[in-house]
């Protein structure tokens, strides 16, 4: 916010830098969470995996302080616009935000239930380069948030078509090995849900990307985003 | 209509009522207002918003030629009501005041009953025949001012005697006893209670289905709650004019963002 002009009163200013302050907090839990699902899936650490597990309490509560904090502002300040979109965009991404820290805390889970089988393929790594990318998606968006930076927000948008990519590998990998060997099934699906829940984070950081680019322009891009996902079409009986 | 000095398509003027183009206002050697073009449209309520001594309040004296009873003041420009210039030399200013209507920001009832305060204007431009036609007109004009069931059974008494948000009512029943087309008003709220104000307010959404009405305020959250379309004004200028939802969620020019959001610029 430094580089817009300060509001006559500044305590509006310090309720607006606290709102977007939690919105980093919350990014930086939910940024170690994805790092701390992924080392624990690969390392098969249930220890790791149940810390993650119990982190995301944090992330549900501040998403909850932030929703009172919005109302808060948007009662006793009545923000119009570039605040009214601060507060409006600040809210979204902290739903989507919470929606990511989910689905770490749902891939902790399956490690807790993988640690327990055999291990199958050899996806680990490719797992781990695939929430690598959401996790870089992650920081710039949120980089981009903090900077309104537009082009960087645009970029993170066109970046999920990659990670759409790695899934639709995985995905057809993950197919295979089952009809290869059927005992296999049971975990490879749980690694199915895992490389779908990093999709699906993808789609939440693009989400939150989009808001950036409603708070520094006041709309939003109505181009239709760059998509790979094709596995719904995928024939399963090859 | 056939007058060649109005820039203007009959299409337009269906829905624009009042088109002001490169309006000058000078008080003495002060320029107040600058080159101010805008088209107010008819059954629309459109606010003028801006800090002290941006000109809006100017601006809106000249619409009704207000300005005139100010010794200093000149008008340069041109106004068009319905199409035809305000300043011709064959429009009555009294006649205008009719057809254009003020209500001003300190209620200002005629020490008169609250049935004389009403009838006053349409007595002296003989808007009716007898005293019945002139009962019924007192009636609509006091129940289009939701003021008629706090006032029906005292009309004889002073308006003086209202209550503060009464006496604006008053005043508002008093300008469109008329049958005004627009209806200016300047911060009609600024001495109202909540209450008061939000029966202000009620009433001139309703009145929109009738006129155009033209109010200029220092409250943000009330241009944004009665106006379809709001002008921002700032050192003489009209700096951006547009819909009050554009105006107030994205703004286009940095002065707007700054003043409605509240901020040092």
């Amino acid at each position: 916010m430094a580089h817009e002009a300060p509001h006559i009163q500044t305590a509006f200013d310090r309720d607006l830098e606290a709102l977007q302050a939690l919105i980093m907090k919350m990014g930086g839990l939910v940024e170690s969470a994805m790092a701390g699902a992924a080392r624990a899936l690969e390392a098969r650490d249930e220890e790791l995996a149940a810390q993650v597990r119990a982190a995301d309490t944090q992330v549900d509560l501040l998403e909850r302080q932030i929703h009172q904090d919005c109302a808060r502002i948007i009662a006793l300040r009545g923000p119009t616009a570039t605040d009214l979109r601060t507060v409006l965009s600040v809210m979204k991404t902290a739903g989507d935000l919470e929606r990511i820290g989910d689905y770490a805390k749902n891939i902790a889970k399956r490690v807790a239930v993988l640690a327990q089988m055999p291990q199958v393929g050899n996806s680990a790594g490719t797992l781990r380069r695939m929430m690598r990318a959401v996790e870089l998606m992650l920081k710039d968006a949120l980089d981009a948030f903090t900077r309104r930076d537009v082009e960087l927000a645009r970029h993170v948008r066109a970046s999920d078509e990659e990670v759409d990519q790695i899934y639709n590998t995985l995905f057809r990998a993950f197919l295979t090995h089952m009809m290869e060997d059927p005992r296999a099934i049971t975990a490879f699906m749980h690694l199915h849900f895992i490389a779908k829940n990093i999709e699906r984070m993808g789609d939440h950081v693009t989400n939150i990307a989009e808001q950036v680019i409603y708070l520094a322009t006041g709309t939003l891009p109505d181009d239709p985003r760059p998509k790979a996902d094709a596995t719904p079409f995928a024939p399963a009986d090859e | 209509m056939n007058r060649a000095a109005a820039p203007v398509t009959p299409a337009v003027l269906a829905t624009v009522k009042i088109q002001a183009r490169g309006v000058q206002v000078f008080y003495g050697a002060a320029h107040a207002l600058k080159d101010v073009s805008i088209d107010i449209l008819d059954r629309t309520v459109t606010a003028f918003i801006g800090p002290s001594g941006c000109g809006k309040s100017t601006f809106l004296r000249c619409l009704n030629r207000m300005n005139d009873t100010i010794e200093i003041a000149r008008v340069e420009g041109t106004i068009l009501l319905d199409g035809q210039d305000i300043h011709d030399s064959g429009v009555d200013p009294v006649q205008l005041r009719a057809r254009v209507g003020m209500v001003f920001q300190k209620p200002n009832p005629f020490p008169k009953s609250i049935y004389d305060n009403v009838a006053y204007g349409p007595r002296i431009h003989g808007l009716a025949r007898n005293k019945a036609e002139l009962d019924a007109v007192v009636e609509r004009s006091l129940r289009r001012a939701a003021l008629w069931n706090e006032v029906k059974d005292r009309l004889a008494s002073p308006g003086t005697g209202l209550s503060g948000g009464q006496q604006q009512r008053l005043c508002i029943a008093r300008a469109v006893a008329t049958s005004p087309e627009v209806l200016l008003m300047d911060e009609p709220c600024s001495a109202l209670d909540p209450i008061a104000t939000a029966q202000v307010e009620e009433l001139i959404d309703e009145l929109r289905s009738q006129f155009s009405v033209v109010i200029v305020t220092h409250s943000m959250q009330q241009a944004a709650r009665v106006s379809q379309k709001t002008a921002f004004f700032h050192l003489g200028h009209l700096v951006e004019y547009g819909d009050t939802e554009q105006i107030f969620t994205i703004p286009r020019d940095p002065r707007t963002e700054s003043y409605i959001s509240g901020k040092i610029g």
